[in-house]
């Protein structure tokens, strides 16, 4: 099942915050479950990449530090009619994308 | 005759093929491909600086504006915004937590279009300091800032 993500997006001045919101457990792999007392199998997202317009604008590393249902905003240089895409993939090679237009 | 050189050639430059994706020669980490497994598993916020910009000497900038909060209820979830944009030149930002296990949270390489400006959610084990460093132009800026984590909401 491909990762949930929900994007918005405006710009103003040529520069253009987008906010994102990802639906995923990011589970470090240092939680211990007490009823088997193993830990939880690690589940995070490590990849993240934003494009403008179809060109790589910033790429991203994450860990298993970064929250549940994790929230990004970022900035690009882009302006209205801009499509911004987001694609990331976790550790387990699950994968999401979602792209939006400026407004 | 050649033989023996030969054999010696190809195990020479296979060595330095094991070193390269051992990481001991990385080349510095621009819209770098590979997750940066080094950095991430360092346990020291000085190692994982080496892992991801190849040198832990950083100088405080009071250009970078980090907002945390000063009294975060739920570790789990930290907001923390790193607003490098009045800085020219930024290549990258890296978030840590320092008493994190492993310190690393994240980092964020930026391109042409990008402006120097990150805004997340951590999670933080116990009261430490959040550190975001920033690469300008091969210099290295860090601003830091504590963040007091009470656990079960009772004050601590």
């Amino acid at each position: 099942m491909a990762i949930n993500i929900r994007m918005r997006g405006a710009s103003k001045n040529g520069v253009a915050e987008i906010k994102a919101l990802i639906k995923h457990p990011m589970e470090s792999g240092f939680r211990m479950n007490k009823a088997t007392g193993k830990p939880y199998p690690a589940k995070y997202i490590d990849m993240v990449e934003i494009s403008v317009n179809g060109t790589k604008a910033i790429d991203a590393q994450w860990s298993g530090a970064v929250s549940e249902n994790p929230y990004m905003a970022i900035q690009v240089k882009a302006n209205a009619g801009d499509e911004i895409k987001v694609t990331l993939k976790d550790n387990t090679g699950e994968t999401g994308e979602d792209s939006i237009k400026l407004k | 005759m050649k033989r023996r050189s030969f054999l010696k050639g190809t195990l020479a430059t296979g060595a330095a093929a094991i070193a390269v994706n051992a990481g001991l020669l990385t080349p510095s980490t621009v819209l770098a491909a590979d997750w940066n497994k080094k950095a991430f598993e360092s346990k020291t916020t000085d190692d994982a600086l080496n892992a991801v910009f190849g040198s832990a000497s950083t100088t405080a900038s009071g250009d970078i504006k980090l907002v945390a909060p000063a009294i975060a209820e739920n570790g789990a979830v930290t907001p923390v915004t790193v607003d490098a944009s009045g800085i020219d030149g930024v290549e990258s930002i890296a978030i840590m937590a320092s008493k994190n296990p492993m310190p690393m949270v994240c980092q964020y390489s930026f391109g042409a279009a990008a402006v120097g400006y990150v805004s997340t959610r951590i999670k933080m084990g116990e009261t430490m300091n959040v550190i975001a460093v920033v690469n300008a132009g091969g210099k290295l800026l860090k601003a830091e800032q504590e963040v007091k984590v009470t656990i079960g909401g009772c004050g601590g």
